[in-house]
């Protein structure tokens, strides 16, 4: 049952993909978590969150943007380049951060180049930086100009019935993957972080239905869990370090693998394409458009939310004590200063608490750092069992 | 950081400097000369500012106002806000707030001491903040992280959506100092009805703030006042630079420094408006005699810096300019937009207008200011759309008759960097030789000065342009 998980989270395209293209049907890309998905799926067409998965070289990535940038959006650029997004009918640019926001110009331009690699619909969704009513009002106009747009493309109607039935069904699959996240956190963890995060990730490229459909099955076949979570200072059973893994955008489920081959249970991440927490549901009693406003922006868990750190240290709080979480590795990719730069605040209060903590800068892509990683993960782990074993067990 | 940059604020460690400096040109000008060499590394800018007569002199006596202000604030019983250089700080003096300008002192201890702010810079990164944030922020940031300032009371900024790394600055040191912040977002189009009525709304929000901040609400008379001191700064500016369209260009190349600088720095108060008025004449006089601001009297090339400048020790960069006998036409930072400008002719959308008739009127025309500021108003979207980098820098080449463009910035700046090979690539097409410089405008060890000239040079001579 986890293969159709790990196979739709280990490529570009995946069984549902070509189905889905083969029965004639629409799909269009997006880039980023403030972006909702009900929206298509209200269309009729498929939400698919664009990944940089798999790329093998960086000529077109390098060549329209600088040297000074992040390689995600540079590795989403050289697979558009490359023409691995042709599947898609529509992208959806947000701005999520600068170098996210400037892939509008980059692919644009590349398309000018490389015929055929731009899709046919192609918007800017602005996304404000903030939660004042005024900027709730903003990103509400947001939403209604791309439903605008997408009907005007499409040429179809998204009904207020079709929004709400969309929401009911991502709030269901949120309710399901939030199962995955209480078993991940438990004291034999039921799952592991790669099988968990390999979940998310293809929430985020499989059609929802399918997606729903096939996590109810593997968490009816999973064995059940008789304690609830487990709490903080304690150790795992299998004697692996508990873990949790936060910072910038990741969709490779190989880092993952990486750091429990190092000898640990990731138990809890906050990442964007990540779990988020027991209360990330879409408000059904509001009207559809309100809902999805205030539930997209209001969840501030990435810090091109300015100035609301203190929000995102009580989630990580949370999730620490909800996983019993025993250290926190707090990865960057090289150029993102927004999650660079908290993690360095994260680490200092974090730290202060008595947990463990571990910046790893990294560069997105083909794991080519896996060594280094490796050695710094390890030394890491090794760290925390010289602390545990200094302070008598107590961590 | 070194034990020894702990023994002196850096807040009055440059006010004391720039107290000095301002004091040099009062005596004869044998005493100028024989001072000169007891400040080896200093005199490079010492020297031309004296040299430009009153205006310099005038510029360094009101920085060393400027920074006294902020040294003695909270023995004023005034609060001090940490900002951002493309704030407009109107707002400021209208309510009596003493405004630390990041990437400004950035500049000033750039230009004047050897190591520039890189020990402050340096520090960020041992806080935890990324090496690869943006320079200008971290320079002062840094000093004031290490307790190096005045305490600071609280945080405006107006880059969210428009500067991540400015923005991101700021947000972390709202978290380590543990002030309360505020932040003016900006959508990505800048004239729609409706981006407006925001830009409005979002004012008035971040004048609650900081009535709040402050206990004192805002006096409607005295903000009349300061934008209708800055109506009249931004008169003889326009003044200027509609003269900087002559051939050969009557503005000495530093002065553009001088009218960006001061925007940022005094917006709105009387004596910035003095200074504009002696610049004015000098650049009046070398119009009507047809002569060329630069020191030779003769201008060889004309060029647009069409992002910042570059601010390495004794101002470098414009002393580059001025012995190539290349006329500085101004950059990103140089214009201010405003609708009677008579450059802003074919860009009315970009323009904004003062109204002091009643509070709406101000608070829109200050909310217009503020969203018209160097980077808010065109690199808030995507390059290429209307009223934005591209069709800006396009515009400004052509009035200024630019012959080739340049762009520096630094490392940090993830937007620009982002688009640059794009923009680049426009502009060449639309004739203009462009040349990308790699350094960082605040931080020689990037790319040292004499790297970056010699890649300058050769722009020049590959091209054929001089």
């Amino acid at each position: 049952m986890m293969e159709i998980f790990q196979e739709a989270a280990s490529g570009i395209t995946n069984r549902y993909i070509t189905d889905w293209v083969n029965s004639g049907k629409k799909i269009v890309g997006y880039t980023c978590s403030f972006m909702p998905p009900e929206i298509f799926h209200a269309a009729g067409i498929l939400p698919y969150r664009i990944r940089g998965i798999n790329t093998e070289s960086m000529e077109i990535g390098d060549t329209y943007y600088g040297p000074y940038v992040c390689t995600f959006p540079k590795c989403l650029l050289q697979l558009a380049g490359e023409g691995k997004f042709n599947f898609l009918s529509g992208a959806v640019i947000s701005t999520g951060c600068d170098a996210m926001r400037r892939l509008d110009e980059c692919w644009r331009k590349t398309g000018e180049d490389y015929h055929g690699s731009i899709p046919g619909f192609f918007h800017y969704f602005d996304v404000p930086h903030k939660t004042d009513p005024h900027a709730m009002k903003w990103f509400e106009n947001e939403i209604r100009k791309l439903i605008l747009n997408v009907e005007k493309y499409y040429n179809v109607k998204i009904k207020e019935d079709s929004l709400r039935e969309s929401i009911s069904l991502y709030n269901h699959g949120r309710t399901l993957l939030w199962e995955v996240e209480k078993l991940r956190a438990h004291e034999n963890p039921g799952v592991s972080g790669t099988d968990a995060f390999s979940i998310a990730v293809s929430g985020t490229v499989m059609p929802r239905e399918a997606f729903n459909e096939q996590l109810e099955q593997l968490l009816a076949d999973l064995p059940k869990q008789k304690s609830s979570s487990k709490k903080s200072g304690k150790q795992n059973k299998n004697g692996n370090k508990r873990i949790m893994v936060a910072g910038s955008i990741n969709d490779d489920i190989e880092l993952f693998r990486l750091i429990e081959n190092a000898g640990s249970n990731v138990v809890a991440d906050n990442i964007c394409f990540g779990i988020r927490s027991e209360a990330d549901q879409v408000n059904m009693e509001d009207d559809p458009i309100s809902a999805l406003t205030k539930h997209y922006l209001s969840n501030s868990v990435c810090p091109r939310m300015f100035g609301a750190y203190k929000q995102r240290f009580d989630l990580l709080q949370t999730k620490i004590e909800r996983a019993g979480v025993e250290g926190i590795i707090l990865q960057n990719i090289r150029f993102c200063d927004l999650h660079g730069s908290e993690n360095g605040l994260f680490e200092r209060d974090f730290e202060k608490l008595g947990i463990p903590c571990l910046r790893l800068e990294r560069e997105y892509g083909p794991l080519t750092e896996t060594g280094r990683m490796k050695m710094r993960i390890e030394a890491f782990l090794e760290r925390m069992e010289v602390k545990q074993t200094d302070s008598g067990g107590k961590s | 950081m070194r034990p020894e940059v702990y023994e002196y604020n850096f807040d009055w460690m440059l006010w004391r400097t720039l107290e000095a400096a301002s004091k040099v040109g009062d005596g004869f000008d044998k005493e100028f000369k024989q001072m000169l060499p007891y400040i080896p590394y200093f005199s490079g800018i010492v020297e031309p500012f004296i040299n430009l007569g009153d205006p310099g002199s005038a510029f360094f006596k009101m920085i060393s106002e400027y920074l006294k202000n902020i040294v003695t604030a909270h023995e004023q019983g005034k609060k001090i806000v940490m900002t951002t250089f493309c704030f407009s700080p109107t707002i400021f003096y209208a309510m009596d707030i003493v405004p630390v300008t990041l990437e400004a002192l950035t500049v000033l201890a750039s230009v004047m001491w050897k190591r520039g702010a890189t020990e402050y810079m340096d520090f960020c990164v041992e806080l935890g903040f990324t090496e690869t944030s943006c320079s200008s922020q971290r320079g002062c940031l840094g000093a004031y992280l290490a307790g190096m300032g005045e305490e600071i009371d609280m945080l405006v900024i107006n880059t969210a959506g428009i500067c991540d790394t400015n923005a991101n600055a700021f947000s972390f040191a709202k978290t380590f100092l543990d002030k309360p912040f505020y932040s003016l977002n900006y959508p990505a189009s800048l004239n729609d009805p409706e981006v407006n009525q925001y830009h409005r709304d979002d004012f008035k929000a971040l004048i609650k703030f900081l009535e709040e901040q402050t206990g004192k609400k805002l006096d409607h008379d005295r903000l009349g006042k300061v934008l209708d001191e800055v109506a009249k700064q931004e008169a003889i500016v326009g003044e200027m630079e509609e003269l900087q369209r002559l051939v050969p260009s009557p503005l000495p190349v530093t002065y553009n420094f001088l009218i960006y600088g001061g925007r940022f720095f005094f917006a709105g108060m009387p004596e910035y408006t003095v200074i504009l008025e002696k610049m004015a004449t000098v650049v009046r006089k070398n119009a009507t005699q047809g002569r060329s601001g630069i020191s030779s009297g003769r201008e060889k090339l004309r060029a647009f810096m069409f992002y910042i400048d570059h601010y390495a020790l004794n101002l470098n960069l414009w002393n580059w300019f001025d012995k190539r006998e290349i006329n500085h036409i101004g950059s990103i930072l140089s214009r201010s937009f405003k609708d009677d400008s008579p450059y802003i002719k074919g860009m009315e959308d970009v323009a904004y207008n003062i109204d002091s008739t009643n509070l709406d009127t101000m608070i829109d025309s200050i909310a217009m200011i503020n969203s018209r500021m160097p980077m808010v108003r065109s690199i808030r979207g995507p390059y290429d759309r209307p009223n934005m980098w591209l069709e800006e820098s396009l515009a400004l080449a052509k009035m200024y008759k630019a012959d080739c463009l340049i762009y520096n910035g630094t490392p940090g700046c993830r937007n620009t960097w982002s688009n640059i090979k794009l923009i680049a690539r426009d502009l060449e097409k639309a004739g203009y030789p462009t040349h990308i410089m790699y350094g960082d405008a605040f931080d020689d060890r990037v790319e040292s000065w004499e790297a970056t000239a010699a890649r300058l040079d050769e722009f020049i001579n590959v091209r054929g342009l001089l």
